[in-house]
Parts: C-alpha cells; sequence; structure tokens
C-alpha cells in the first residue's frame, strides 16, 4: 500500500466529480499519506471471511478480567 | 467560600434547586452573569439566549413550588456544543454553510436531558463541522482557553471546554470523532467522557463520521458525568446503532473504593515523546492512584500507530462522503483546514477504507487480549499541554496536518476501537496550564472508569479549580 500521487489524487477527485487544482493535490498527498504508510502493515493481510460486522461481535462479546 | 451559585458543580446544583435552596432564576441568573463576564474574552458560546433562559427558568420554579419537577435536572441551565439539533433552533455546526440552519427534530440526547428538566442558557461555539482539535474557527473566530487566554481550548468541543471550565454552564454535550471531548477536557481543565461507541444515541447529532461519532458530556466531575449518560444513555429506535439493554447505575459506581484495582500503564506509544511536564504529571497520577488502592501494572499494547492510520482513513472517507454535495456545491464556504481535510477522502480507495473497515474487528480483539488483566488502562490525553493560538493556527498550510495528527495522537487509536475513555484534571504545568489524562476502559464499561475517575477526584481537587 502506497501513498497516491498529487497526479493519482487528482484523477480520484475528478472521478468523485469534484475538481482540485495541482497545488490541492499536492497538500492532499502529503497529509493522506502518513495514513498509507501506517495502515500498509495490514493492508493486504486481512482474511478472507473477515466482515465489517466482526467488530460489533467483539464490541457485544462479554469481557473480564 | 463563594456563594456563587455558578461555581457549584451539576450534581450539587441539582440539589439545591430541588431541595428549594436555591431557584432555578438565581442559579440561571448566576450564569447568565458569569457569561456576560468571560464571552468577550473566551468566544465560548454560539448564542446566548438570556431572556428565554430566565423566562424558562421561572415556569421551573413555578413547576416546582406546585410539586410537578420534570426530572432529575430540575431547573437546571446548560449550554450544548452547537450540532444538536433543537427543533425550531438555529444549528449552526460552527459553519458558514448551516448560519441560518434551523432544525425541524430535536436530537435523542438533548431530548433526554430535557426531559429531565434542565433549562436552555444558548449553545457553545466549536470547530466547524467538528473537524479540528485546536478550537481554531475561521467563521466565528478561536475559543480561548479560561486558563490562559492565548492559548487554545482544544476541539472540536472547544466552546463546550472554555465554558465548562469558566463555569459558565454546569456542563455540555460534546461530541468525540477522533479526540473532540477528551481534548478540550484536557487543555481546559475539565473532566470529559468519551462514550462507548452506541453507548448513547447519535440522532439528531451533526455527524462526521457515522462509524466514529460518539455523544458525550464534558463538566466538571466524574459524578457530573455519571449523572449524565445516566440520563441519555440507552436504546433508540431513531439510531439503530444505540444498543439495548439495562443501562448501569453510573452514579453508584462513582461512590465505590479503586481498592484492589487494577489499572495499566502502557510501556510505549502514549509515554513516548511527552513533554516533561505531561510525564511529571502522569507519574504523579499514578501515585495518587497507588495511594488510593490501585495496582498499577505496565501493559504492553498492539501497535498504535496502526489504530491511528485506521482511524485517519476511516474518518477522511466517512467526513468526504457526508460533505461531498457542499464540496461540489459550495467549496468557497468552507474554512482553508477544513475544505482541506474533507478533500483528504477523495484520496483514499473503497477498498483501503473497506480494509480499515473490517480490521476493526480484529483489532479490538487484539486491545481486549492485551488488557486482559487490568480494569482499565492510563494514559495522556495529548503528548502536550495547550499550545497557543498563534502557534496553532496552521490553516492549511503544508504543516497542518503533522499538527494535527500531534495532537490527537493518543486519542485516535480508542476512537477506531470504539472504547470509551474518561479524561480527567490531572494537573498544572508550572506555567498554570491544565492537564489531563485518560482512562481507557472496555467496551460499554464506562462505570469503570467513571468510578476511578471519582476516586482519583476525591483524593485531588484538580477539577475545582476555576480560572480567575
Amino acid at each position: 500500500m502506497t501513498r497516491p500521487t498529487p497526479k493519482e489524487i487528482k484523477a480520484m477527485a475528478d472521478v468523485a466529480g469534484i475538481a482540485v487544482d495541482a497545488e490541492a493535490a499536492t497538500r492532499i498527498a502529503n497529509s493522506i499519506g502518513p495514513a498509507f504508510e501506517g495502515f500498509a502493515p495490514v493492508a493486504g493481510t486481512l482474511p478472507f471471511d473477515l466482515e465489517p460486522a466482526t467488530f460489533l461481535l467483539i464490541q457485544s462479546a462479554k469481557v473480564s478480567k | 467560600m463563594s456563594t456563587e451559585p455558578a461555581l457549584l458543580s451539576l450534581t450539587a446544583v441539582a440539589q439545591a434547586i430541588a431541595q428549594k435552596r436555591l431557584s432555578s432564576r438565581e442559579v440561571t441568573q448566576s450564569c447568565l452573569d458569569r457569561i456576560a463576564a468571560w464571552q468577550p474574552r473566551l468566544n465560548a458560546f454560539m448564542a446566548i439566549e438570556a431572556e428565554a433562559a430566565l423566562a424558562a427558568a421561572d415556569a421551573a420554579d413555578a413547576a416546582l413550588s406546585k410539586g410537578k419537577p420534570r426530572g432529575p435536572l430540575h431547573g437546571v441551565p446548560l449550554a450544548h456544543k452547537d450540532m444538536y439539533y433543537d427543533a425550531g433552533h438555529v444549528v449552526t455546526c460552527g459553519s458558514n454553510i448551516r448560519r441560518d440552519f434551523v432544525a425541524t427534530t430535536t436530537s435523542t440526547a438533548l431530548q433526554r436531558l430535557k426531559d429531565a428538566g434542565t433549562v436552555r442558557l444558548g449553545t457553545l461555539q466549536m470547530v466547524e463541522f467538528a473537524y479540528g482539535p485546536t478550537g481554531h474557527n475561521s467563521h466565528y473566530g478561536a475559543v480561548h482557553n479560561p486558563f490562559a487566554l492565548d492559548h487554545i481550548t482544544g476541539g472540536s468541543s472547544s466552546g463546550s471546554g472554555s465554558a465548562v471550565a469558566a463555569r459558565l454552564t454546569f456542563a455540555a454535550l460534546g461530541s468525540d470523532t477522533g479526540g473532540s471531548i477528551r481534548m478540550p477536557a484536557h487543555f481546559c481543565g475539565v473532566t470529559g467522557l468519551k462514550t462507548t461507541y452506541g453507548r448513547i444515541s447519535r440522532a439528531g447529532a451533526m455527524p462526521l463520521s457515522q462509524s466514529l461519532d460518539t455523544v458525550g458530556p464534558l463538566a466538571r466531575t466524574s459524578e457530573d458525568c455519571a449523572l449524565l449518560i445516566g440520563l441519555m444513555a440507552g436504546t433508540d429506535p431513531a439510531d439503530p446503532t444505540a444498543i439495548a439493554g439495562p443501562v448501569p447505575d453510573y452514579t453508584a459506581a462513582t461512590r465505590q473504593s479503586i481498592e484492589g484495582l487494577t489499572i495499566g500503564v502502557p510501556t510505549a506509544f502514549y509515554v513516548d515523546d511527552l513533554d516533561a511536564e505531561v510525564a511529571r504529571i502522569l507519574d504523579e497520577t499514578l501515585a495518587v492512584l497507588k495511594r488510593e488502592g490501585a495496582h498499577v501494572v505496565p501493559v504492553e499494547l498492539p501497535d498504535q500507530r496502526q489504530l491511528t492510520a485506521a482511524c485517519q482513513l476511516v474518518l477522511a472517507v466517512e467526513a468526504a462522503a457526508y460533505h461531498k454535495r457542499w464540496l461540489i456545491e459550495r467549496p468557497a464556504d468552507y474554512g482553508p483546514q477544513v475544505l482541506m481535510r474533507l478533500q483528504n477522502g477523495l484520496a483514499i480507495p473503497g477498498v483501503s477504507y473497506l480494509e480499515a473497515m473490517r480490521w476493526r474487528g480484529p483489532a479490538l480483539a487484539a486491545f481486549n487480549a492485551a488488557v486482559a488483566d487490568v480494569d482499565a488502562v492510563i494514559a495522556p490525553v495529548a503528548p502536550v499541554p495547550a499550545p497557543t493560538i498563534a502557534e496553532s493556527d496552521v490553516g492549511n498550510s503544508p504543516d497542518a496536518e503533522s499538527v494535527i495528527q500531534r495532537l490527537t495522537r493518543f486519542t485516535r487509536p480508542i476512537n477506531y476501537l470504539g472504547l470509551p475513555s474518561l479524561a480527567i484534571p490531572a494537573g498544572f504545568t508550572s506555567g498554570g496550564l491544565p492537564v489531563g489524562m485518560q482512562l481507557i476502559g472496555r467496551s460499554f464499561d464506562e462505570a469503570m472508569l467513571l468510578r476511578i475517575g471519582a476516586a482519583f477526584q476525591r483524593a485531588t481537587d484538580f477539577h475545582d479549580r476555576v480560572p480567575q
């Protein structure tokens, strides 16, 4: 998982229907880049059957010391 | 000792009104007097509704004289973050876009407090659309810290932190998506409860991120927070994420000792790169907890940096999705920093967002396993005390996101995991700035945090200090 480049960001924003100029795209790339890098160890490693709703199951499971 | 009613705690003033030792009018007037004195310096209020508040106070007094109290907060004047819909009232959400928006419904949390008998004082300032941790607002101006006027309050519940600290309201609703209750609690020296995701209905509260948003109070004490969460928690047909089941007796929990409890101190991340005074105050806090009978043990947590990153991915995408229409139609009506942060969400692929959502369950399970032997974890809310307004006014500069990330480093992992966290005033720097610590608990175990917080506040007086 690599951080998107300003050029890629501009293209993604265009697809979303929101125009961003080159300066904004650069700013976004710098701003969101660390999140991509921080999540990189997890990205692409999750098991096939894992549902987002697993969170609610874990949250509601009784946990005590 | 001052006899100014506004200086009482929420719990104490509610009892005083119920027992007719004070009238709602006396209490409301006391708050209004303080608001008149402090508002020019703090900018904590978005709207002050003095006449309506006094009329409501008179009605409350009349009802009480007829033996018809509405509830446990009968006649208590409160103001809240200006993002809770209140039918017929303007709710700006701290924005230019909603400057004239009049709500047609009332949020469940607010309605439950109204049903308990509260009087509306007005509304409190906030960061635009609750998207920022400093308290800056390019449309309505920065909110000022009552302990040091040139310093930030923290955000996004900036007015809530400032007004509660200055004793302008007895408590205030905030919201916490990435730290927005705990940051102002830390910077302003008040108690703030970020509730478990699903503990309090979000219906009628302005959304920022549906997977992370939580409703909670800022107040002077843990006891006050216990009273408020007890009134607001519980299932709600208008919000399917609000969990069913009984609501614990949180107030009873605050009366319990912490003798024999085990409190974990992280061995890494939350203790790294701390300001020297924050580190000192963490040590002093641990010493108090030990004196009160708790065991303090080291706890090794999973990599919190990954949680922070996952939180940022989820928040950015969900916020951008909520705002997409206005991003297309009215981009010029946003402040520069909020616009920049909303645009961040456009750069995150759907697959990355969903990976971050899918990882929440395993990440929470891993955290639960790591803290299996402790009753709660304690950590600083932020690595630093309140910076100045000038040095944190970074707008949409290249440094903006790194400044924001540094401030919210210790709060975001908790939002991603949906866990409860209680921020308590834990000390002051040599320069007089408040510093808070956060107690982090198991899902839906706010009672444990309030129990520890109340015991700490029985042993200390940081929460009693009034800014001059």
